[in-house]
């Protein structure tokens, strides 16, 4: 954990740790330039630039023969932050190369660490969040929540897991013992719910191939596209389901005014809170007044109250204001504090995926969300609200890459308990992790869970699949007296949370969902599942491999039958340059090993040979089963809840993060791991962190270099 | 092949006819000739090397996937070499009636730029081919596509600027965009296909539904301007998109609204939502296209035959019995080969049905669509098994007089396809020194 030595933008200080803290003391009464010139450049050139700038050699594109002040290293902040990063976390020098002495190295940590936060407190350049318009998932969710439907606007597969029987009451802090869910993506009959007839989707916004499915820059429009909202928008409001029964605001909003109101005034009236809802912000007067003039417009030439209302309505979800988030445009270059409207749409959509409500807005409009203790019972307030569950239907999946299960195909012969009738065990598999990441969060546990945890949700299918029991007390006979959730159940999927008495398995990484989904269809690919691992859980995804290097076949080739996976794959990976990346990623993938392509325990390999696993977790902790290798992510407990955090932070503001994000991660990870790693105090960290409560947002063309 | 049922200009049939109305568009513009335009066919996974290209009728069966290889495992001449198009391999067999009609380009390259799935680069970036590596902040070397830079020149006339047609069968949106879409505004903004021929010819010819948002463009237009005012200046730019689509889309309606009464005598009957054997769908579509581009609805278009990728199977109605995976059946060329011939020989049916109907109808000056169409087949991959960028297949129908057809043009080793667009980019007027990653013109394929 990197101790952070700065005074944020808003008067925060934070504590810093025993060693750190005496380095950093040093270092803050000499200047900075001399940090450069006494610590850091005396070490490249000693250990450092051998590899990195001396003779044409520039490994991984780093040359630290050009970096010649602080200067220098502040005009590519971003190598700033991956030298730290390679230093405190030992990545380098390389195992084989002369190492710099326990001393040395925190004195470079605390060097860097030191620059680093002069670097942000002088540039405070958070990365632009771009405006974008809304993704589909966020706008079904606004426009049930605009119009409160008894029905959602139409079936969406992204959303993976289906609730049946309503098993997810966060309000009660507490997950259901048994629950009833569906795969949407591979089960049956998991796309039939209520929903307006008559509404066609717009084309699925397909995942982005990197980060999450709200970035800016997937999120354009087109033509097309805007012609399929213009359509929505009138497919909507035209429903013949768009009646009283499913529209909750019809009353206050649709509904004849009574007999002697005057309609026109009505209109308005009416018209002025829903605007601000739909917008999410107070409504501008002339903005208003167009609303209302088009509503006399309609009037005057006959058409029926509601009928002009349903227009108003359509033209609302079509509007720029509706489609699109955005923050206002800033004052000067640097970054500066968002204000409290834009604060509650980034907590609405981060948390529930939509428009916030209006009590929430309320708040907002009326100066209170800055508040700590207003932002803390709202925060609050919105966990337990049902509506959390749309953060639960996209981010788990999204942050574990869970839709690589849905083209999992392992080889039918070689993995013939993989099918049953037409389906796969993979739409059992699935709903594993997100139940348990569901569980975690509504009842507030340690994100430590999610390594480790010590229950977990089962169906029978799933638990003889492992290779378990069905526990007697938990079979149920429906009315024909064959068990519930047995083998062909494919609708509706019983699963029952049991204890993790087996440490193997639990938690998010060894279950059959990822293991399945990081093999091919005949083999384990250590490698895929070591990239997983370093992307996912620690959030530091490794450099694609370069163009010129062959895969391993999925077979052993002739000659080769009789080694271990990772002897053949030593011998396809002889080349030194290779070498940094994989000593990072092959020892997360081959202490998976013991987990065959479905998921399946295995001891040993095909030809007989036994599973070779052992390995060294970031150089430091020694493994030789997968318990204890777990015991070593748990040591390296902060690294992952700093990861996860970044994973959160990246979905919450739906950009990549940068250099300046590092600090505020490293508080939230402290304020995290202080509070027994609970998942809500992590969330709120994130939520209480300065990127979350910054945009920046140059009104003019100057600035925009620098935040690329 | 027949088309009775979707002969949407009457008497065709064989012979034929320029309806009034053409003439009357031709009338508005004197001066002018027949719009030039620009349509492009494209195949998913590459073809099966054996069956396409000349010469290489011998060469080793690749086996299984050979996704890293990346690069042809048989040999290719490294040679330029013009020749008359003369004997046809097995899959390019159905052109034998248009032989001087096309020309056969072999040996144009891509580069495939690491980072990505190796499908993933394949469509979405087969028109753009940007230089590797100068796209920042994307994995993709995808620039706005040769559709859009020449439909910028072409395009500001008709009520589309562009079609984007798929013919993707799939309802599950498994893979991402990168493996659905030839055609892209710029980095990161695709232009979106049409799938369903029923959304198509609700685009083309239904302004009813369309006259319903004319009430409300204004108000969200005013939305729009008192939105932008609060804007930060790169979101300013990047809001753009919606004024550009607002408009477009009122541009298209005040445009169809004009060409109305000539749309009325368009004579093509509006798709059901009955079941269409694959071969019938996909000629639906191309209908749908080769009338947009007739009717003057727009000068430019692209046509993805399927989808890249995309391992969920689907019927080829008339082919096999049981759906198939066309991905699959890329990755198992030493089982499945025979099939896969089928399905490039069925697809360069499809391609070939589209050149003699575009062949056969005659504009205002008596020559025909085919005539002042470029109409380009080609696939990202040059097999479905070595997924290799290099030596891809490509075929250059149309243009008339502009292009020397009936060649056979083997470009040297490492000729970017992007000369090939810049090439057609000049063809159609585009004033272009380069584009993408080229490094000069097809000069062979001019006239």
């Amino acid at each position: 954990m990197k101790g952070a030595d700065s005074e944020g933008r808003w008067g925060r200080i934070v504590a810093f740790g025993g060693l750190l803290c005496l380095n950093s003391l040093g270092f803050l009464a000499v200047a900075s330039d001399d940090v450069f010139s006494s610590v850091l450049q005396p070490t490249f050139k000693e250990k450092c630039i051998q590899c990195h700038g001396q003779d044409g050699k520039v490994k991984g594109k780093v040359n630290l023969l050009e970096i010649e002040s602080q200067e220098d290293l502040f005009a590519d902040p971003d190598l700033l932050a991956d030298i730290l990063d390679m230093i405190e976390y030992e990545e380098m020098p390389p195992e084989d190369e002369p190492q710099l002495s326990e001393d040395k190295r925190h004195e470079m940590v605390a060097s860097l660490d030191h620059l680093l936060t002069e670097y942000v407190a002088d540039k405070m350049v958070y990365v632009q969040a771009p405006i974008r318009r809304m993704n589909r998932f966020h706008y079904n969710n606004a426009v049930v929540d605009l119009f409160d439907l008894k029905a959602t606007v139409f079936t969406l597969p992204e959303r993976m897991m289906r609730e049946h029987k309503d098993y997810f009451k966060p309000e009660t802090g507490v997950m259901a013992e048994t629950v009833h869910v569906g795969s949407r993506p591979l089960g049956k009959s998991q796309m039939i719910e209520p929903r307006l007839v008559g509404v066609a989707a717009f084309p699925q916004d397909l995942r982005a191939e990197h980060g999450y499915d709200n970035r800016g820059d997937h999120l354009s429009l087109s033509p097309l596209l805007m012609e399929s909202f213009l359509k929505l928008s009138q497919s909507i409001t035209q429903s013949r389901d768009f009646v009283p029964k499913y529209v909750g605001i019809w009353n206050s909003f649709f509904e004849n005014p009574p007999e002697g109101v005057d309609p026109k005034a009505e209109a308005k009236t009416r018209l002025e809170p829903f605007l601000t809802k739909a917008f999410r912000r107070p409504v501008e007067s002339d903005v208003l007044d167009r609303y209302v003039g088009f509503a006399h417009h309609q009037l005057d030439g006959g058409v029926e109250f509601t009928e002009v209302m349903k227009g108003l309505a359509a033209a609302t979800i079509a509007s720029p204001k509706f489609l699109y988030l955005y923050d206002d445009s800033a004052e000067g270059d640097a970054s500066e504090a968002i204000g409290d409207i834009e604060l509650a749409s980034r907590l609405s959509f981060f948390l529930w995926g939509s428009i916030p409500d209006e009590e929430l807005l309320e708040v907002a409009i009326a100066g209170d969300l800055n508040q700590s203790d207003v932002l803390d019972s709202q925060i609050d307030r919105m966990f337990r609200d049902h509506k959390i569950k749309r953060f639960c239907d996209s981010f788990p999946a999204q942050w574990l890459q869970l839709d690589r299960i849905i083209s999992s195909v392992p080889d039918r012969e070689k993995f013939p308990d993989f099918y049953f009738s037409q389906y796969r065990d993979s739409m059992h598999m699935m709903l594993e992790p997100l139940l348990l990441f569901e569980a975690v969060l509504i009842e507030d546990q340690p994100i430590t869970q999610l390594i480790d945890s010590d229950f977990t949700y089962r169906s029978r299918l799933l638990q003889t699949a492992y290779g378990y029991e069905w526990p007697e007390d938990k079979i149920q006979l429906n009315a024909k007296g064959n068990p519930v959730g047995g083998e062909g159940a494919s609708t509706v999927l019983r699963f029952d949370r049991m204890p993790v008495e087996d440490r193997r398995y639990g938690g998010v990484i060894t279950n059959a969902a990822v293991m399945t989904m990081t093999s091919g269809p005949e083999r384990t690919q250590p490698i895929t599942r070591g990239a997983w691992l370093a992307t996912v859980i620690f959030n530091d995804p490794p450099e694609p491999p370069p163009a010129d290097v062959p895969a391993l076949g999925e077979k052993p080739e002739e000659g080769e039958e009789h080694l271990t996976l990772r002897e053949r794959l030593s011998m396809h990976r002889e080349r030194a340059d290779c070498r940094g990346c994989h000593e990072q990623i092959d020892p997360l993938g081959f202490a998976l090993e013991n987990y065959d392509a479905v998921g399946i325990w295995r001891d040993k390999y095909e030809n007989d040979r036994e599973v070779d696993m052992e390995g060294v977790l970031f150089r430091k902790h020694e493994f030789t089963d997968v318990i204890e290798f777990k015991d070593a992510i748990l040591a390296e407990k902060d690294r992952f809840t700093q990861g996860f955090a970044g994973h959160l932070l990246s979905f919450a503001l739906a950009r990549e993060l940068g250099v300046a994000d590092e600090l505020a991660l490293d508080e939230v990870a402290e304020a995290t791991a202080n509070d027994g790693y609970r998942i809500q105090t992590l969330i709120k960290g994130i939520i209480q962190s300065e990127p979350f409560q910054s945009k920046t947002n140059p009104g003019t063309s100057t600035s925009i270099a620098e935040t690329d | 092949m027949k088309s009775s049922r979707r002969n949407f200009l009457r008497g065709l049939g064989g012979t034929a006819v320029a309806l009034p109305w053409m003439e009357s568009i031709g009338m508005a513009a004197p001066v002018a000739g027949p719009a030039k335009r620009m349509a492009h066919f494209y195949v998913p996974i590459g073809v099966v090397r054996r069956g396409f290209f000349p010469g290489e009728q011998d060469q080793i069966i690749p086996k299984g996937n050979l996704g890293q290889v990346r690069t042809s495992i048989g040999e290719q001449n490294p040679n330029l070499i013009v020749k008359k198009l003369d004997a046809l391999t097995p899959t390019m067999e159905p052109l034998e009636g248009m032989k001087d009609k096309v020309t056969l380009v072999t040996g144009m390259d891509r580069t495939f730029q690491f980072g990505t799935d190796v499908h993933a680069q394949c469509a979405s970036c087969y028109m753009s081919s940007a230089e590797p590596y100068t796209i920042k902040g994307s994995a993709w070397p995808l620039d706005r596509t040769l559709d859009h830079l020449v439909a910028d020149h072409v395009g500001r006339e008709t009520p589309f600027k562009t079609l984007e047609f798929s013919c993707n069968p799939h309802q599950d949106n498994k893979e991402s965009i990168y493996f659905d879409n030839v055609s892209w505004y710029g980095t990161g903004h695709l232009a979106p296909s049409i799938r369903d021929p029923r959304k198509m010819y609700e685009r083309l010819f239904s302004t009813k539904e369309v006259n319903a948002y004319r009430d409300i463009t204004d108000l969200v237009l005013e939305d729009a301007n008192s939105m932008k005012r609060h804007l930060s200046y790169a979101d300013g730019q990047k809001f753009s998109e919606y004024y550009e689509s607002i408009r477009a889309i009122e541009l298209q309606m005040n445009r169809l609204e004009a060409m109305r009464a000539e749309l009325a005598q368009v004579d093509f009957d509006e798709p059901t939502d009955a079941y269409l054997p694959r071969g019938e769908f996909i000629r639906l579509m191309g209908d749908l296209m080769v009338v947009a581009l007739q009717a003057g609805l727009t000068n430019v278009t692209t046509f993805m035959v399927g989808p890249e990728r995309w391992d969920t199977p689907y019927m080829f109605d008339g082919l096999f019995d049981n759906p198939q995976s066309h991905h699959k059946m890329s990755h198992n060329q030493t089982t499945m080969i025979d099939s896969l011939l089928k399905v490039d020989k069925f697809h360069m049916e499809q391609y070939v049905y589209l050149l003699e109907k575009m062949d056969s109808i005659v504009e205002g000056d008596g020559s025909t669509l085919l005539d002042n169409t470029l109409f380009t087949y080609g696939s990202g991959l040059g097999d479905g098994s070595t997924h290799q960028y290099n030596d891809l297949p490509i075929i250059v129908g149309g243009g008339g007089d502009q292009v020397k057809s009936g060649q056979h043009i083997n470009l040297p080793e490492g000729t970017p396809l992007a000369n090939l667009w810049l090439t057609q980019a000049q063809m159609m007027g585009v004033p272009m020194e380069r584009f993408a990653d080229s490094t000069g013109l097809v000069t062979q394929l001019q006239a």
